[in-house]
């Protein structure tokens, strides 16, 4: 298959001038000039077209994700563990109905993919690490032990360089330091090669190309410039640029001038986002440094109940994915559910401890 | 030092210990023991090891967190990368690296994976493990579990999750695993090493207040030792002023 760098248009972009993610060497295609819907009047009377917010509400987004995922059910997840994660996209997701994900990440995940398969979402899972970091996380095991979900074994190295592949518009990335594990003998995304110029035996993986990602960043303008505030970015800044569409909550829409006074302060580009939600709280209960820290409580909660729906009782996990991920209608709903201002106030004022 | 030196703080000064200044290195996974380590070096004789090759560098934590992945453990930090920097770390390998697992076996191999069963159809399904490389790009690393039982000391673990030295020398050659591989290992029982010319782990020294029995009581392999075996030197007055007093503020490793 020829490895494209060029980005179907989504439907959110389908009506908009896209020129973006084409390699140099091919036809730049130009749909502008095309059912633009608003306009606006400058000072000598003459129309023109205006840019188009990628803004979108949190069900808008779960629908055009839901929509994606069913031509191709390769979903990606920014962060890493308990920080960053792009939860509430997750959970409207999961509300919308998705199923039979094959479900990515930045190489270790733990609460988002675990209540993804809890609510029965995922067939095949592509993380090197799936962990609650403190304890195992209770819904893959559950679901792998009992062969419902497939958890393929993969390192790192084989995420990450598959990302790059995608990214950079190259059929494979090399990868060189692969020696000695039992991975090796089961990782699906692999293949050995002989370097051609040393002729040693290496290894090569082919392009990751997600169909949707889901991020979630500190900020963005309305175009879906997105900047991340916490220390550090994880792999989302590769997953954008390999995958079909990219989808963001963010904790805050900043005014333009923000994004303008400081450019290099961008981690994503505008560019490869598709659309962008002001979702307060979005992450939760990952963290969303420097605004709110981890809920460990929530998580951990959380977890008891997937140990117990192990040993038979289910009903108390099925209330939560009620309670959370079904039942609220808003993330105003959610932040009640889980426990409302005094809540975030604790895990803001712990965020800003040093 | 009043308090009762605790299992978790001399794992911590034992590997403190073996980490040279100018270094450079991360803690991996299971950071708490790994972190308290590197950071007890840099306090006592290592002041220009760096912490990198996991996204951050020299991060400046105001107290010990069980994982490193928190923007509240990195506290102050000097600098941020990415996997894609990550990528360039795990092929060029760093001087020290931390491993632990569900099973650890007599030649240092560690699982992450399944215990019983196969890879898709496990006992018990385990976390897996995100990097891969370090074990064998880097100079050396340690293996330090919080717990040592003879259910997770096995004489052979059932996947080789992060490899160690295989099955010995040959293997390990054949594998082209050409640096040193685990150089040691640190439980709440014991330190452990590998006889140079079979690879395959005995017991160097038992912390005080147990006996090599007790080890191998707890241990689901051989040890093979013979007379008496060490007692592993205790931290000194200096390592548990500076590891309480700068290191683990709140007594995490007391905990």
């Amino acid at each position: 298959m020829p490895v494209t760098c060029r980005k179907v248009p989504d439907r959110v972009s389908s009506t908009t001038v896209v020129l973006r993610k084409f390699p140099a060497n091919s036809p730049v295609v130009y749909q502008g000039n095309r059912s633009i819907g608003a306009t606006t009047h400058t000072m000598d009377g003459q129309t023109k077209p205006t840019r188009r917010s990628k803004v979108t509400g949190l069900q808008d987004a779960a629908h055009l994700a839901r929509d994606a995922l069913q031509e191709r059910p390769e979903l990606c997840l920014g962060g890493l563990f308990k920080q960053g994660r792009p939860v509430a996209l997750v959970r409207a997701l999961l509300a919308a109905g998705a199923k039979d994900l094959h479900v990515y990440s930045s190489p270790g995940a733990g609460y988002d993919v675990d209540l993804m398969i809890a609510a029965g979402a995922v067939e095949q899972v592509f993380i090197p690490g799936v962990t609650l970091e403190n304890r195992l996380c209770p819904n893959f095991r559950s679901a792998v032990e009992a062969g419902q979900v497939t958890a393929h074994a993969l390192d790192a190295l084989t995420v990450v360089g598959g990302l790059m592949a995608s990214a950079h518009g190259v059929p494979f990335q090399p990868i060189d330091a692969l020696r000695g594990s039992d991975v090796l003998k089961h990782n699906p995304l692999i293949r050995e090669i002989d370097c051609p110029f040393s002729g040693r035996r290496i290894h090569a993986v082919g392009p990751i190309r997600p169909r949707v990602t889901f991020l979630h960043a500190q900020e963005s303008d309305r175009w879906g410039n997105l900047r991340h505030l916490s220390t550090m970015i994880y792999a989302d800044q590769l997953m954008a640029r390999a995958s079909d569409m990219v989808i963001a909550s963010v904790d805050r829409i900043v005014p333009d001038e923000v994004v303008l006074d400081d450019p290099a302060r961008v981690t994503v580009p505008a560019h490869y986002v598709d659309a962008v939600g002001e979702v307060p709280y979005g992450a939760h209960p990952t963290a969303s440094f420097p605004n709110y820290a981890m809920d460990e409580d929530h998580i951990d909660a959380y977890a008891d109940l997937g140990d117990a729906a192990r040993t038979g009782d289910r009903a108390r996990l099925d209330e939560y994915i009620a309670r959370h991920v079904t039942g609220p209608k808003t993330q105003d709903d959610y932040i009640k559910a889980v426990g409302g201002a005094e809540l975030f106030a604790r895990l803001e004022a712990e965020a800003r401890k040093e | 030092m009043s308090a009762a030196i605790s299992p978790l703080e001399q794992m911590v000064v034992v590997l403190a210990r073996d980490l040279a200044d100018g270094e450079l290195g991360a803690a991996g996974a299971a950071a708490l023991v790994p972190m308290a380590a590197i950071a007890l070096a840099r306090e006592l004789h290592a002041p220009n090891l760096t912490v990198g090759g996991e996204m951050f560098f020299n991060p400046e934590p105001g107290r010990l967190y069980p994982s490193m992945l928190d923007d509240r453990a990195l506290g102050r930090c000097e600098a941020a990368e990415t996997f894609i920097e990550l990528f360039g770390h795990s092929h060029h390998g760093l001087d020290f690296f931390f491993h632990s697992g569900l099973q650890h076996d007599a030649f240092g191999n560690i699982n992450l994976h399944h215990v019983g069963g196969t890879l898709h159809a496990p006992g018990i399904r385990g976390p897996g493990a995100a990097n891969l490389s370090y074990c064998h790009t880097s100079t050396r690393f340690y293996i330090c579990p919080t717990v040592h039982t003879a259910r997770n000391f096995v004489e052979k673990v059932d996947f080789i999750t992060i490899p160690g030295h295989l099955s010995g020398p040959e293997a390990k050659r054949a594998a082209a695993l050409t640096n040193e591989g685990p150089r040691f290992v640190v439980t709440p029982r014991a330190v452990l090493d590998f006889d140079p010319a079979t690879l395959r782990m005995r017991l160097k020294s038992v912390h005080a207040g147990t006996t090599a029995e007790e080890v191998q009581r707890h241990t689901g392999f051989e040890l093979g030792f013979s007379g008496d075996v060490p007692t592993t030197p205790p931290p000194t007055d200096d390592e548990l002023s500076i590891l309480r007093e700068r290191v683990d503020k709140t007594g995490t490793l007391r905990a």
